[in-house]
């Protein structure tokens, strides 16, 4: 779903920082966003309590819940793109590219 | 029908855990509460393919390989192992690609998609990808806000429909999907061949993400000082990455 995500972002987000996992991202609540969908993502209970935390601090639990949502329904979209074979068409991949290359999605096995 | 609506009345969705244990007393919105109550009553219906007790137990083969502290390598089957209960209803290779689906689905390749579908029938297989893929969100969505998952509900008597639209193969995906074939987005598309569950993982969807209808729409945000679309995306790529998939 990576490729699908970064042409949506219109260039707002600094993808190198996204792909780094830290740096300034360009967005308000951004470091706390970034470590929250690392530690989603990631197996490690503790630092996810940590983040979950963080987060709510600087906005509130619904915004918390919402970015858990967010995260959770990226699981099911990943699941669903790479069990079924999903491709995204040229045209798309070329507009794509830069983001491809900044997050290093190049190197994933499930390119197809 | 009085069966079903009586067992429902008494399941849980994860998200009413929200409610209930509370992430600080925060109360989940009601769209996301109910597709997440409406998913995991689909998990225990019987499906188009499979039976709700064959459903269920694949989803705790998925729930198995999300939470699995010890994961078995991509290129071992779960069933090889001790880790699955000994009596089964459903086959060892449904089994052992719902645990990859479920924590290694990046590494699924055509040829392993391939020899499943020859196994068990396309349709069958696309099926359970659904199932896979909605076990991951809700299971995921409860470790995010920090709330137990609730077991899955009873399985539903009943046999599955085994009924579908008309069919094409597709050049976006390896799976079969409802003619016409590549009009839509791969995504949107995957599931088109078991309409049942492509109603369940949109409505989802809509619930966690975005509606459809507003995915034109760049400044979008589900509330004033929710989550921007930019917000959004950050977290998505991130995950995306992290889960190495590069569509």
């Amino acid at each position: 779903m990576l490729s699908w995500s970064t042409a949506t972002t219109g260039g707002e987000v600094d993808l190198a920082a996204v792909a780094a996992g830290e740096g300034d991202t360009r967005l308000e609540r951004g470091d706390e966003l970034l470590r929250f969908a690392t530690a989603c993502a990631t197996a490690d209970d503790d630092e996810l309590a940590r983040a979950r935390a963080a987060l709510a601090d600087v906005s509130d639990e619904a915004f918390m819940v919402d970015a858990a949502a967010v995260a959770a329904n990226f699981e099911m979209m990943t699941r669903l793109a790479d069990s079924t074979g999903a491709r995204l068409p040229a045209d798309r991949l070329e507009r794509s590219a830069q983001a491809i290359g900044v997050m290093g999605a190049d190197e994933f096995v499930s390119k197809r | 029908m009085d069966i079903l609506t009586q067992n429902f009345s008494e399941i849980r969705s994860p998200t009413s855990f929200c409610e209930d244990v509370g992430v600080g007393g925060t109360t989940v919105r009601d769209d996301l509460a109910e597709a997440h109550r409406l998913a995991w009553e689909h998990i225990a219906s019987p499906g188009t393919w499979w039976t709700a007790a064959e459903r269920v137990e694949l989803a705790t083969t998925v729930r198995l390989a999300i939470d699995d502290d010890d994961p078995l390598p991509p290129w071992v089957g779960v069933t090889t192992s001790d880790r699955l209960p000994g009596e089964r209803i459903v086959a060892d290779v449904a089994h052992d690609v719902a645990y990859r689906i479920g924590r290694h689905a990046a590494t699924v390749s055509r040829d392993v998609a391939r020899a499943v579908m020859d196994e068990i029938g396309e349709l069958a297989y696309v099926e359970l990808c659904a199932i896979a893929s909605s076990v991951a969100a809700v299971v995921h969505f409860c470790r995010n806000a920090g709330v137990e998952v609730p077991p899955f509900p009873e399985p539903i008597a009943g046999e599955p429909s085994r009924e579908h639209p008309a069919l094409a193969d597709a050049e976006l995906n390896w799976v079969p999907v409802a003619a016409p074939a590549d009009e839509v987005a791969a995504v949107v598309q995957a599931y088109t061949a078991v309409p049942a569950e492509q109603v369940n993982t949109w409505r989802m969807a809509d619930a966690q993400y975005m509606p459809e209808e507003d995915m034109i729409h760049a400044d979008w945000s589900r509330r004033e000082g929710g989550l921007s679309r930019a917000q959004m995306e950050l977290v998505a790529a991130r995950v995306a990455q992290l889960r190495e998939c590069f569509f």
